[in-house]
């Protein structure tokens, strides 16, 4: 019925529009030859120093080696570096390999590594990660394979944050510039960088003159599938063979799927409660241990979360530097939560906002409401994007939320990492002001000396067990979904090493 | 077999029975619902009970029995489905009315008044139809906050301008009509014009208009829930279960099926009133 | 006609300039990306400088003249979250959604037609009102619940097709359908009402008057006469298909540019998300001077301005 004329128009444009998609892309056919990992987001860019997030962490992670890694244990291992020295407080040697070669066949050298940390602490480069290696104010090559590193004052985490320093190559970084290499990394890595059509898949390709142990994969192509039960559908349908960030019960209808499994681990993040104790009613210290008594953080873990993650009475967990056992936080204890808001009167009933963003768990956020309520507190959910509550949430007490939820990681598995951002007076996450807390906190990274550290950080420990700024709920678990077939296992730091997964026979 | 032409039609009132009374009949139940919630509804719809979470329909508890299965939280499904009734159709009611009054005002102003005036509003609803919605909607929130009555000032921000098209179409055409030309001549303010003469005659294109946006936005709403940006958790609103029951469609499709029939047989309601309306409306069909 | 072009493209000028100026400050109300891209560990400090790094220190107006000095040169600026021009992220997404766009008319039109001429010319047999109603329902469901359904049935249980993402043709099949199923009634309603329109119109009635069926001429001219509103609806249908795509997108993993654009919207990259804006709102205004005129051939009473 369509009239000749607006006819043959219309046919061209389909046609070409078919024409378009069948040549674009080979489809992703997932299987022995090329492994397809459907992450939440394509990654925003494979420079390891331009941004800081897990889609891309994924993806360029395989692409360069790092000074230093963690094994499968958690442990810090030699990587680029085989061996270090600690010379004074403040110097420390790294011994680097002599027989790795970038993926154009240039060996990597000691001034590679300096390079790399120069730019990374470049404050004209622009590096988001600046503020964890700006303790470091100097690189230099200090002997045949031998590289120092000096830092402003004892740095503790020093190690823990070089496991995420990649290492890349000074003679292409030099003549390609910080764009052309953003789109075309080269890297020494298990994996080279292969293609990038954006917005659909990064594919790498197994580099056969790695060092290390190699890929048994020849192919692995990244895509970015955004919710979570299009991933499960793929996991199902055999489309994809890994798949990030699932929840307990989608894991359990992959259970049930027979094709697909879930495959979890117990990572570095610390679900917690913040509370703003400059504001009615939790500038009341009974109040905020009321909330720690009304939680019931088995009840969470059994019931929604399926039994994944694991209970935490401090702020850190067993993969920490600074994890000790014997702290006794406030337990769950309704009645004695009833009570003690009953006894805080018209104070106790004042409005409490619960802050949060939809890329936290919403069953938890609503069962802890439901929780608080019971307990007689009068709480409100207020949900908004990340920006928004990334930027609220380190506003200064004053505007910060009453209570917020969220899962703390630092990405380096040490007490400083978490403990002060989010209690000391000088951070804009800490809505708490305790001059005790600040002094120990201080001690906690002034020093290299272990068990003055931990000494430190029992304070600390203590001080959020009985002031309560910070209810401590379980340590959290990540979750993926992998085809029957493969064979993985992930590690506390969510790192994703292709090179580290097989087949099964 | 000539029934193309119009005038073999059989009479309206025994053709349109069926297509009238039934979908206002199921409305009719939405509203009742809507707005006896608390009384017809046999459990709180906000009370979770962890123990009772994904259980299927007719499953018994601590003495609640889960006519329709309880959801993620272990909550009584049927209990927040009656209490979604007042959320999807206050705010689907809510932002037509808001987006209506405005988009019909300006409409009518830029139809009547012609010149500088016709330009602006006509170049501002250009500019609001190129804004696509998500990005109001997101902006809104963040500024704004989240929350019922943001939902409603987010969902009128976008749906304005088509009423204002509609309007300005219509008063077009009726303000060249001899009567309207008399009224002026006879002194009559712009305001009387307006609301005596020229409203009424566009009412009728503006209604039919308003009950399909009724629809959609009863399904935007939805989708808002759908994008993170809508009503408040632990609020019951039919787009924010199906929203989460997607999740869970392979294990516990409950949670996800009866909101989802609830929104369908809601919209496919007025969706129907909306084209029978249109129907009488015709001149073609008279 | 010549005058009408020229003031409308004055118009859209002034449209294009007011949209690219209430979306930069609106943009700007909601914050910026800065702390999104930094760690959670960063410092105040940290974050100013990566802030003043990015170039958000700068007054507001000052970064709204760098703005427009940019667009006057058509250069729609760098995205700091991918750091790659926008116009290279708009360009690598822009094919998918027009697939998706035209994948989703075709269905829409596909069926919606059909439909329509069925219920204009035998209105009351009992196939065209279950069409009809049929139609009618595929309007009723929320894009996200259809989308997640048609994974489940044909990618899950059966294996038809494969359940997200590109790859082949068969990868745009579920999406195109699950956008199409929004605009069938509206295609379904326009062409009854156009044949309806021409069915009724004095050539009609004198060729049938005179025991004429419906002749080959005959359904070329209604064909012809009809389709001008139905081009009409459906060059406004775009914008509300492309509004809609942004959830299908996100369901189905097809990489177009509605995914981008609710993707850049939260991370706050501001360029990315003002490129796709003057984009869509260039088709738009497009769209709507090609509705316009074919709108006032139909109806000459409020030919191009009007007389009072």
């Amino acid at each position: 019925m369509i009239p000749m004329k607006n006819i043959r128009p219309m046919l061209a444009s389909v046609a070409i529009g078919a024409l378009l998609i069948l040549g674009m892309t080979d489809p992703a056919s997932a299987g022995r030859d090329r492994l397809v990992i459907d992450l939440v987001n394509e990654p925003s860019s494979l420079d390891p120093h331009l941004q800081w997030n897990p889609d891309s962490y994924y993806v360029y992670r395989n692409i360069f080696d790092n000074l230093v890694t963690r094994d499968d244990e958690g442990k810090i291992a030699p990587q680029v570096a085989t061996e270090w020295k600690q010379l004074s407080d403040t110097e420390i040697e790294f011994t680097i390999r002599d027989d790795i070669t970038f993926h154009d066949r240039k060996k990597l050298t000691p001034e590679d590594v300096v390079f790399s940390v120069n730019r990374i602490t470049d404050p004209k480069f622009g590096s988001p990660q600046l503020g964890q290696f700006n303790k470091i104010v100097k690189a230099e090559v200090s002997g045949p394979n031998k590289v120092k590193l000096t830092t402003d004052g004892p740095y503790p985490a020093l190690l823990a944050q070089l496991v995420k320093l990649s290492i890349v190559p000074k003679h292409v970084v030099e003549a390609v510039g910080k764009d052309a290499f953003n789109t075309k990394p080269v890297g020494s890595g298990p994996y080279a960088f292969g293609d990038w059509q954006r917005g659909v898949q990064v594919t790498l390709k197994r580099n056969d003159a790695y060092w290390g142990q190699k890929g048994v994969f020849p192919e692995a192509a990244f895509r970015a599938v955004p919710d979570a039960a299009t991933r499960v559908a793929n996991l199902q349908a055999g489309s994809s063979d890994l798949g990030v960030s699932l929840d307990s019960d989608l894991a359990a209808q992959l259970k049930s799927s027979g094709r697909a499994k879930p495959l979890s681990v117990l990572t570095e993040r610390i679900a917690y409660l913040r509370l703003n104790t400059a504001k009615p009613p939790f500038d009341n210290v009974d109040v905020r241990r009321a909330v720690a008594h009304a939680i019931d953080k088995e009840g969470l873990i059994q019931g929604i979360l399926g039994g994944y993650d694991k209970s935490s009475e401090i702020m850190l967990t067993p993969v920490h530097f600074g994890w000790m056992e014997g702290i006794q936080a406030p337990g769950y204890n309704p009645e004695q939560a009833k009570e003690l808001v009953a006894k805080a009167g018209d104070a106790g009933k004042a409005p409490i906002e619960l802050a949060t963003a939809p890329v936290f768990d919403q069953r938890i956020v609503q069962a802890v409401q439901q929780m608080l309520t019971d307990a007689g507190l009068n709480v409100t959910i207020n949900t908004s994007d990340m920006a928004s509550y990334l930027k609220r949430a380190q506003s200064g007490p004053e505007t910060v939320p009453t209570l917020s939820y969220g899962r703390w990681s630092c990405a380096c598995q040490d007490a400083d990492g978490v403990l002060f951002p989010l209690l000391h007076t000088s951070s804009g996450w800490s809505a708490y002001r305790n001059p005790d807390a600040d002094k120990a906190l201080e001690a906690g990274r002034e020093t290299l000396d272990e068990k003055k550290r931990l000494d430190a950080y029992g304070k600390v420990h203590g001080i959020v067990a009985s002031e309560v700024p910070l209810v401590p709920l379980y340590q959290s678990a990540i979750i993926y979904g992998a085809t029957n077939a493969l064979q993985w296992k992930p590690t506390p730091n969510e790192s994703m090493f292709l090179n580290r997964m097989d087949w099964k026979e | 077999m000539n029934a193309a032409v119009a005038t073999s039609a059989p009479p309206r009132s025994r053709r349109f029975r069926y297509a009238t009374w039934l979908p206002l009949g199921l409305v009719t139940i939405f509203v009742a619902a809507a707005f006896l919630a608390p009384y017809v509804a046999l459990y709180d719809p906000n009370q979770q009970n962890l123990l009772a979470r994904l259980k299927a329909p007719g499953f018994v508890s601590r003495g609640v029995t889960y006519w329709l299965g309880s959801d993620e939280l272990g909550r009584d499904l049927l209990s927040r489905l009656i209490h979604g009734a007042r959320i999807s159709l206050f705010v689907a009611f809510a932002s037509v009315i808001l987006s209506g009054t405005v988009g019909v005002l300006l409409g009518m102003l830029a139809g009547y008044m012609r010149g500088v005036v016709e330009i602006i509003v006509m170049r501002v609803v250009d500019i609001f139809l190129s804004i696509p919605a998500i990005l109001l909607a997101i902006i809104t929130v963040a500024v704004l906050g989240p929350g019922l009555v943001n939902v409603i000032v987010v969902l009128a921000l976008t749906r304005w301008p088509r009423y204002a098209r509609v309007a300005y179409g219509q008063t077009l055409g009726v303000a060249n009509m001899p009567y309207v030309r008399l009224a002026t001549f006879m002194g009559a303010g712009p305001g009387r014009i307006l609301f005596r003469h020229i409203l009424p005659n566009i009412i009728g294109a503006v209604t039919v208009v308003a009950t399909l946006e009724f629809g959609l936005m009863v399904l935007f709403e939805a989708g808002l829930s759908f994008l993170g940006l809508g009503v408040q958790p632990p609020t019951a609103s039919w787009g924010a279960m199906l929203s989460t029951g997607r999740n869970y469609l392979a294990t516990a499709w409950w949670i996800a099926t009866f909101p989802g029939l609830c929104l369908f047989l809601l919209v496919l309601a007025i969706n129907l009133l909306g084209d029978d309306l249109r129907d009488r409306f015709d001149p073609r069909l008279q | 006609m010549q005058a009408f072009l020229l003031k409308r493209l004055g118009q859209a000028i002034v449209t294009i300039f007011g949209v690219a100026t209430l979306i930069f400050f609106l943009q700007r109300l909601t914050g910026d990306p800065t702390y999104l891209l930094v760690p959670e560990t960063a410092t105040p400090a940290d974050i100013e400088a990566m802030r003043r790094s990015l170039g958000f220190d700068r007054p507001i107006i000052v970064q709204y003249l760098a703005f427009l000095t940019d667009l006057a040169q058509l250069d729609l600026g760098r995205s700091v979250i991918q750091n790659v021009p926008v116009t290279t992220i708009i360009a690598s997404r822009l094919p998918y959604t027009v697939m998706l766009a035209a994948g989703a008319l075709i269905v829409a039109c596909g069926i919606g037609i059909p439909v329509g001429i069925l219920l204009a010319l035998w209105r009351n047999s009992p196939v065209a009102k279950l069409l009809a109603s049929l139609v009618l329902a595929a309007q009723s469901m929320p894009t996200f619940w259809s989308g997640i359904l048609m994974i489940l049935i044909f990618a899950v249980t059966l294996g038809w097709l494969p359940p997200s993402s590109t790859g082949g043709f068969e990868n745009l099949i579920m999406p195109s359908i699950a956008l199409g199923l929004l605009s069938m009634a509206t295609f379904a309603r326009i062409t009854r009402t156009a044949l309806l329109d021409e069915l009724s119109k004095d050539y009609v009635r004198t060729a049938r008057s005179r025991g004429a069926g419906l002749g080959w001429i005959l359904v070329r001219h209604l064909a012809r006469n009809a389709s001008i509103p139905i081009i009409t609806v459906a060059a406004l249908e775009i914008s509300n298909l492309l509004a809609g795509a942004v959830i299908v997108e996100t369901v189905f993993a097809w990489p177009g540019l509605g995914q981008v654009t609710v993707q850049s919207i939260l991370a706050r990259d501001f360029l990315v998300v003002q490129g796709v804006v003057l984009l869509g709102a260039l088709v738009t205004i497009g769209l709507n001077v090609l509705a316009d005129i074919l709108y006032s051939i139909v109806d000459p009473r409020i030919r191009l301005g009007g007389v009072r």
